[in-house]
């Protein structure tokens, strides 16, 4: 079940010509999940320090 | 009963500080499932006979898919229990929702859309899925435009929240497209009623990646809600102590 099923590390890239598909997907998924965790995270950094400052 | 129930765990406060105490570990736990699963599916399963390599993009395109949907149900529940039992939570959860649901819903198009290209041979139909997917990410940016243009928060809680459950139509029109029209998308391959139609050997990746991205989109919702309580209960004297 866990056997590698490509040849070669170029082979896994180039996926048969279906390579450019998959992994620009992999590509956007992962930078939108990035973005949201960043953007909020320095949201509530951001909001934790006014409230501290106006204290 | 009820209500003293939900007032009980709902208030923000509570959630806040739940939120902090299980935030780290379902973000580790998700990441690691995540990410073990999406390698487990794009390396470590055979070719599929007929879409060849291309099927992989089914790692990530079905939980952003089965995400987008689930995501827009919990607004709706969260909208109704905000207009039955006044709960100020669930009208946070509503809004800190709407743009992680746009998020998984734009990822479901596009994804589905590089996948269109070489199974189907183009990148958009105007078939009854793609189109109901649109129309829901369409629904997603409205209202988040449409809480946004209020000043008042309140009149705009109330009014998000009937739009959210009128809008609630689309979910199982989404869902059932597939059955009730003839359409280039291909039917659910994992049912609750029937025997799943993918090889055990693709399932379960799949299941851990359908497991993995929804703790990590839950992870989201808790950075938002949190934000939205943050911002909605600046002036409370609790906030204070808290921050």
């Amino acid at each position: 079940m866990f056997s590698f099923v490509f040849n070669s590390f170029d082979e896994a890239i180039y996926m048969n010509g279906h390579g450019i598909y998959v992994w620009s997907v992999l590509i956007i998924v992962t930078i939108s999940l990035s973005i949201f965790f960043i953007i909020y995270s320095s949201k509530i950094k951001k909001i934790k320090k006014k409230l501290n400052e106006s204290n | 009963m009820i209500k003293k129930f939900i007032h009980q765990f709902a208030s923000p406060k509570t959630y806040l500080f739940q939120v902090d105490r299980f935030y780290h570990y379902i973000f580790y736990i998700s990441l690691i499932i995540y990410v073990f699963s999406i390698c487990w599916g794009l390396l470590f399963t055979p070719e599929d006979f007929v879409q060849g390599n291309s099927f992989r993009i089914i790692y990530l395109h079905v939980p952003a898919s089965f995400l987008s949907q689930s995501l827009y149900a919990a607004m709706a529940i969260a909208s109704a229990t905000y207009l039955i039992w006044r709960v100020k939570l669930a009208a946070y959860l509503v809004i800190a929702i709407a743009p992680i649901g746009a998020m998984t819903t734009f990822i479901a198009l596009v994804s589905g859309s590089i996948w269109g290209i070489p199974t189907w041979g183009t990148w958009w139909q105007w078939d009854a899925r793609i189109t109901s997917t649109l129309i829901l990410f369409i629904m997603y940016l409205g209202l988040i435009s449409l809480h946004n243009s209020f000043s008042n928060f309140e009149k705009a809680d109330k009014l998000l929240s009937w739009l959210v459950i009128v809008g609630a139509v689309n979910i199982p029109i989404i869902k059932k497209s597939v059955d009730w029209w003839s359409t280039l998308h291909q039917s659910a391959s994992i049912t609750l009623t029937d025997k799943p139609s993918i090889d055990v050997v693709m399932l379960y990746p799949l299941i851990g990646s359908i497991i993995g991205f929804f703790g990590l989109v839950i992870c989201l919702v808790l950075l938002s809600s949190k934000n939205q309580i943050l911002i909605r209960e600046k002036n409370k004297s609790w906030i204070k102590d808290y921050v």
